[in-house]
Parts: C-alpha cells; structure tokens; sequence
C-alpha cells in the first residue's frame, strides 16, 4: 500500500463524485441506457479504497503520534476563524465508509436494473452518486463547518431522490416535507456547532479560533479535567446538536417525513434507510460522544427520546398495510434503539465503549438487512406491476422464490430471530446496554422503564415484520392485475445484490457481535485514541447478558409466532382482534394522528400566515410598487401636450426656459 | 473705448436680439421667420465685437467672422428648404407643418387664420379701336 490511507483517503469521496459529474454531463446525451456505469464503478472504487482504509486502521493506522489528520486546502478564513477542508481516518470513520459504500455499491448495481427504462435514468443515477459523496464526506469530515456543508448536501440529495418522479404530486410534496422537517433540525445542529465554537473554539495557541472537531474535543476534555467545564451550556450544545440528529435521523416529532419518503423509487429507500441519510445522525451523536459523555442530561434526553420513537414507530407498524411504510416505520423505531444505545451510555462522567459500540454495530447490521429488506420489496413491486398494497397480493413465495427467500432473511434479521440473525445479537447488545444503565446509572428508573420500552419493541419488531412476511408471502396466491399475465422474479442484476447482502445480513452479526471483533475494533482504534483518559474500562472484557439474550430471543420467537396464527393459522381472528381493540387499532393506523396533529398546530397557521403575507404582498407592495412605476408616465402625460408640432411653441419653451435658468442664476 | 460706448452697444445688440425673437415668435411666414432668426444672430454677433473690443482681444471677432460664415451656408440650406416646403404646400405658413406632434394631439388651427391673397388686379378692359392688324395665319394659334 502506499503511503496509508492518508494519500488516497480525498479519493473516497471523490470518485463517486466524478461518478456524479460524469453521469450529469454526459448521461442524458450520450451514455442514456448505460448511465448506472460512472456511478457503479465510482461507489465500488470507492468501496475498495474504504476496505483498504479499514485494513490500515486495523492494522494500527495512524501510527502513534500521529492523529490520521489530512488537511488539503484552506477553505474560507473570516476573522480568527478558519475552516479547512481536512478529512480523518479513524476506526468509527472506516467503519462508517464501508458500510456506506459497500451497501451504496450494491444499491447502485440493484438499481440498474430496478430503474432500466426510466426516462430519468442518468438523473437518478447522478443523483445517487452525489448522495454517495456527500455522506462519505460527512463521515470523514474533521471540521464541523465541513460536516454541516455535506449534512446540506445529503439533504439536498435526498429531497433530489424522494422528489425523483417530480411529476407525481404526492412525491413533490413528501420531497418538500423531507427537506423542510430536516431543515428544522438543521437549525438545531447548526446553532449547537456554533456554541461549540464560542465556548471550546480557541486553539493551543489561544490566538485564533478552531471549529476542528478534534480541537474542541480535546478542549472539552481540558476542562473537564480542570474543572473549569461549563455543564449546562455543554448540554445545551449536545441538545442542539442532537435535534439535528433529531431531524436528519426522523426520531419522534420530527419521525413525519420519512413514511411520506415512500414516494422515491424503492432503491432510493433503501439508501435513504440504510447507507446515506438517517444513519447521519447517528453517525453525528456517536462522533461527538467526547460531548455527550460529559452531559449526563442530554444523554438522557437522548435516550428517552430514541426509547419513546423506538416504541411509537413499532406501534405504528404494526397497522400498517403499504409494505414499504411498513419498513419506513421500521427504519425509525430501530433508528431509535440506536439513540437508545447512544444515550445509555454514561457512568460518571465516564463513558462506558460498550454503549457506543453497541449503537454503531446496530447501525452496521441494520444497514444490511434494511437495505435487503427494501430491495426485497423493490422486487415485489418490480413484479407486481408497482402495487405495494399487502393486502392486495399474497402467497407469493411460489412465484418470486429469490426474492422470497432473501427477505425472509432480512425480516429474521429484522425481527431478532435468536441466535443467527444478525439483528438478534446487534438489538441485544443495545437491551443490555440499556440493562447495565438501569442497574447502574443515577437515573436508573428511568432507564428500567426505557429497557421495558425497549423489550417491548423488540417483540412488536417480530410481530409487524413477520406480519409483513406472511401477508406478502403466504396464503393463497394473489396477484394484482396490474403485474400483468406472469410476474417475474427479479433478473440477476437485481437477484445478486439482494443474495450478497441477505448472506450479509445472516453473517455480520455472529461473526463479529458475540466474538468482540466488532466492539474490540472499535475501542482499539477509536476510543482509546480520542479519550483514553476516561474510558470505563469493562470489567472482565467483553461478556454476554445471557438472561437478557433468552429474554429477548424469547419474546422475537413470541413476536413470530403471534403473527403466524393471527396471519396464516386463523385469518378470521385477526379482524375479531381488529374490531376489539379498535380504539388502539385506530391510533395505531392513523399514525397516532401526529401529521393531523402537526398539520394544525404548525402547517395550518403557517399556512395562513403566508396567505395574509401573500395578500399584503399584492396589494400593498406591489401597489407602491406600481405606483412607482406610474410615475414616469404621468409625468409624460403632463408634458405631452408641449410636443405639438408647432416650431414656435417649441422656441417659447426654449425661450422662456433659459430665460428662467438665466435668471436663477443671477438672482442666487 | 470707454464704457459708455459698450453699454450703447450692448444696448443695441440686446435690441436687435429681443426684436428678432419677438419676431421668429410671431410671425408665421417661414421667410420672416428665418429673417428674425438672422436678426438674433446679429444681434449676438454684435455683442461679441463689442467685448472683444472692450477686453482688447480679438477673439470675439475671430468669433464673428466665423458666425457670418456659417450664417451665409445656413441662409442658403434655409432658403432652399424653405423653397422645397412651399412647393409642397403652396404656402408658406409655418403652421401647415405640424404633423410631428403626438398622435393623440388635435392640430391646432388658428380661429383667425391668414386672410386670403388677393386676387391679380383683373387687366383692364379696352375698347375695340381700328381696324385689326392682318395677322398670318399660323401665328394666331399663339394667342
């Protein structure tokens, strides 16, 4: 290898943006059918320069003394503040860079025949490519400034791909709903970035300022250490920076955006889901746990919030019949056990790497088999003429074996089927997190009734998937009209992706959860490195929770089960059950009404108040603005009668005009 | 020169200049019209002898000479568009050339417009007296 990562580390994000570049230039005159190719071979170089960036931070990348640094070029500097372009390699950033890659690559490969025959096909693929870039750069972006230019960036992309088949309503409205509810955490994130700089900004040399994150890690740190930290405001920056994470990561209230993200064609979904977009966040409260580990508070808030949207969104699930919605509200109640993890995490102003690990390691996993999933239904839609209503089709592991056979994978992955499934040992590795935080932690009923919360979840998980699963799958065979006379399976180019990432989905979790590879990787080359001073160390290494495993193994096999006889056994049942419990039923399918409820309380008066903007805007500003612009003409219609075409009238004027300039002049 | 000789003179180039604009004011035939306005230029040009004179350099009359110069070219284009409008008209009264007004414009038409030319004095009439000559025949066809 060269010279390590730091020679090629600017490549990564590079390549899927030439990849980009190319595709927009050259896509929609020339390479037309063939589009998918800059964007495929831009994500897997970029891929294989990840894998390479992990090999070397394994191996002991950045040697020590070193921090694995690179600044390239000085962006803007105004005042004592300046901001470079300088990425970072370490092992939460390899992590991250593989598995954004990898699942990119096989989403982009998947896509070129999922979207074969689009009219928009080198937009899509342009876009794909430019979301690829920008969450490369946030993961390897060591300045805050730069992190938030790409945060933009995959916002934007994503409001490009939600939005991609503009011409259908409901897509540009659910692109708009995705930018503009992003946006508000946004606003969080940024002015947290901000307090960062004012209070831990200052350099060594204490002569200009640094919105490196490094700095200001080290800065907190510093304090801490001195005792001279400023707590709340430190908690205030980890809250502000935690609603962007809000937002960007669609935990409760800002959850609204990513079921209407539907919209996107289903592989757009599946990079939204499990590669570039909510993974964002927590990607960003992972990075800054140097922070939120000094914060106890804003760790709880954390948590409590990841606990109440895991719970809310499974709830949801559990009623709804859009298979992809279903997924979507899926996304966001495993998104929140992450949040779960990330705020569980906290003994004494210490951190526990187990917390951290856990979250990141969910993140992996989930990474594969949500994309898996998401695919999968690609292909259920690919074949079913676009329909994705469950209860319009059925039974149809007959006539789509791969497809079946790879998302049966992906829901045991999904729903925690004990012991294989990678889900299983992620999820349990975040109950047990949040079990040590219940025993141990100041706040310790609190995190009992999240772990309740949690358990919960995990067996509502089971149920909606596999509910899911059976609805589409078993029964008697159903097919839409739409899917035409004989529905086929998904062709190689979509079969293989599906086939690599369901043995990903199988594999990941045992091989690296209950070894330590994972979490040993992750303390090894990241955590001792950034703070080693105040690492908790784990007693007795890494241990397994064997009561909680069969707790929670337990109630995923109940989940399975439960769905099983409500679903296939006795179809009858179900709308007994349905028609009992309405009340609930109701909420549940209504999405606890919170858009109805946010369409009052914000969009509505939002609304109105545009409209009397609006209102002043027409007749008043624009009526001063009209009358300006009559000016000149009245003018001329004062002076017009002078021009009559007499030669002496016209002499009078001149005569009587210099007459009286003569005499101003004189008289002054 | 002493003072006295530039205020009679600037006295008698103001006059000439106010009497030339009165009259390109009033009249309404092109030629006195073009008339005044030679009048203004004289007038102008007087003054400027005058103060070159008054400040003993010869500018002003350099000035002059210049003045009259232009003014011979300017009679003769004046002249001959003037010859050219009349030909188109048949008159020369300056108000019949007013079409380049605004259009939503009503011509003005002067209430008391000018009174008609005279007709020729008719020839007088004169008695048949003697006998008439003997013409040839073909010569009387020029009658």
């Amino acid at each position: 290898m060269f010279d390590g990562p730091r020679s090629y580390l600017w490549l990564i994000p590079a390549l899927p943006l030439l990849g980009a570049a190319l595709t927009a230039a050259l896509g929609p005159r020339w390479l037309r059918g063939q589009s998918h190719w800059p964007c495929v071979l831009g994500s897997v170089a970029a891929c294989i320069l990840s894998v390479m960036t992990l090999v070397a931070v394994a191996r002991g990348f950045p040697s020590a003394g070193t921090d694995g640094i690179r600044s390239y070029y000085e962006w803007f500097s105004a005042g004592d503040v300046t901001v470079g372009i300088s990425l970072r390699a370490d092992g939460l950033t390899a992590v991250m860079l593989v598995t954004v890659t990898f699942i990119g690559s096989l989403i982009a490969i998947y896509s070129a025949g999922y979207m074969r025959g689009d009219p928009g096909y080198p937009r899509f693929f342009a876009a794909v490519s430019l979301f690829l870039f920008s969450m490369t750069g946030l993961v390897l972006a060591n300045n805050f400034i730069l992190l938030y230019a790409f945060w933009e960036g995959v916002g934007l992309c994503s409001y490009l791909l939600i939005g991609f088949w503009f011409a259908k309503p409901s897509a540009a409205a659910a692109a708009r709903k995705a930018f503009l509810v992003t946006r508000l955490g946004d606003i969080g994130l940024f002015l947290g970035i901000l307090t960062l700089w004012l209070l831990f900004g200052s350099t060594a040399t204490g002569t200009s300022r640094s919105l490196a994150m490094d700095v200001i890690f080290d800065n907190v740190a510093l304090a801490s250490t001195r005792g001279t930290l400023d707590h709340e405001m430190l908690t205030v920056a980890c809250l502000l920076l935690f609603l962007g994470a809000v937002g960007k990561s669609a935990q409760f209230p800002l959850h609204v955006w990513l079921p209407d993200a539907m919209e996107g064609p289903s592989p757009v979904s599946a990079l939204i889901h499990a590669a570039t977009m909510v993974t964002a966040g927590v990607y960003l409260v992972a990075r800054c746990t140097p922070l939120f580990g000094m914060a106890p508070d804003a760790q709880l808030v954390v948590a409590v919030i990841g606990g109440l949207t895991a719970l809310l969104a499974a709830l949801i699930a559990v009623t709804q019949t859009d298979l992809k919605r279903v997924l979507a509200y899926s996304t966001i109640s495993q998104l929140g056990y992450m949040f779960l993890a990330l705020g569980s995490g906290i003994e004494q102003h210490r951190l526990a790497t187990l917390a951290v690990t856990a979250a990141i390691f969910h993140l992996v996993t989930h990474a594969f088999f949500k994309a898996l999933l998401f695919l999968g239904a690609g292909s259920v839609m690919h074949a079913m003429g676009d329909v994705i209503d469950m209860r319009r089709f059925g039974g149809l592991r007959k006539v789509l074996p791969i497809t079946h056979a790879t998302f049966l994978c992906g829901a045991a992955a999904l729903a925690g089927f004990p012991v294989l499934f990678s889900g299983f040992w992620s999820k349990d590795e975040i109950l047990a997190v949040t079990w040590k935080a219940a025993h141990e932690s100041e706040y310790a009923t609190i995190y009992f009734v999240l772990l309740v919360c949690a358990l919960g979840t995990a067996g509502l998980t089971a149920f909606y998937t596999f509910r899911a699963y059976f609805m589409t799958f078993w029964g008697e065979v159903r097919i839409p009209e739409e899917a035409g006379h004989h529905p086929h399976d998904a062709s190689p180019v979509m079969g293989v992706p599906l086939m690599i990432l369901a043995a990903g989905a199988v594999l990941v979790g045992i091989t690296l959860g209950p070894t330590g590879i994972f979490g040993g990787f992750l303390e090894q080359h990241w955590m001792k490195r950034q703070f080693a001073a105040r690492l908790l160390p784990e007693p007795g290494g890494h241990h397994l929770n064997w009561l909680l495993m069969s707790i929670s193994g337990a109630i995923a096999l109940g989940g399975i089960g439960l769905a099983y006889v409500l679903y296939v056994k006795t179809p009858a049942l179900t709308d007994n059950l349905a028609k009992a419990m309405s009340g609930l039923y109701g909420w549940s399918r209504n999405k606890f009404y919170l858009d109805e409820l946010f369409e009052a309380i914000f969009v509505r008066p939002l609304e109105g108040l545009a409209r009397l903007i609006r209102i002043l805007d027409q007749y008043f500003v624009d009526g001063l603005v009209d009358l300006i612009g009559q000016i000149p003409s009245f003018i001329g219609y004062l002076v017009r009668p002078f021009q009559n075409g007499l030669v002496q009238s016209y002499a009078l004027l001149m005569a009587l005009f210099v007459g009286g300039l003569l005499l101003a002049t004189m008289l002054r | 020169m002493s003072p006295v000789n530039l205020q009679s003179y600037l006295i008698v180039g103001a006059a000439l200049f106010v009497l030339g604009m009165v009259g390109f004011l009033t009249r309404r035939n092109l030629i006195l019209m073009f008339l005044s306005a030679e009048m203004m230029l004289q007038g102008v040009a007087l003054n400027l002898v005058a103060f070159s004179r008054y400040h003993g350099n010869l500018g002003g009359q350099v000035l002059t000479l210049f003045i009259v110069t232009v003014a011979a070219c300017e009679a003769a284009i004046a002249l001959a568009l003037i010859l050219m409008l009349y030909r188109r008209r048949k008159s020369l009264d300056v108000s019949l050339w007013q079409e380049l007004r605004e259009p939503e414009l009503e011509p003005i038409v002067d209430e008391a417009p000018l009174p008609p030319a005279p007709l020729p004095e008719p020839m007088p009439h004169l008695t048949v007296a003697g006998p008439e000559p003997m013409h040839p025949a073909e010569e009387t066809s020029h009658v």
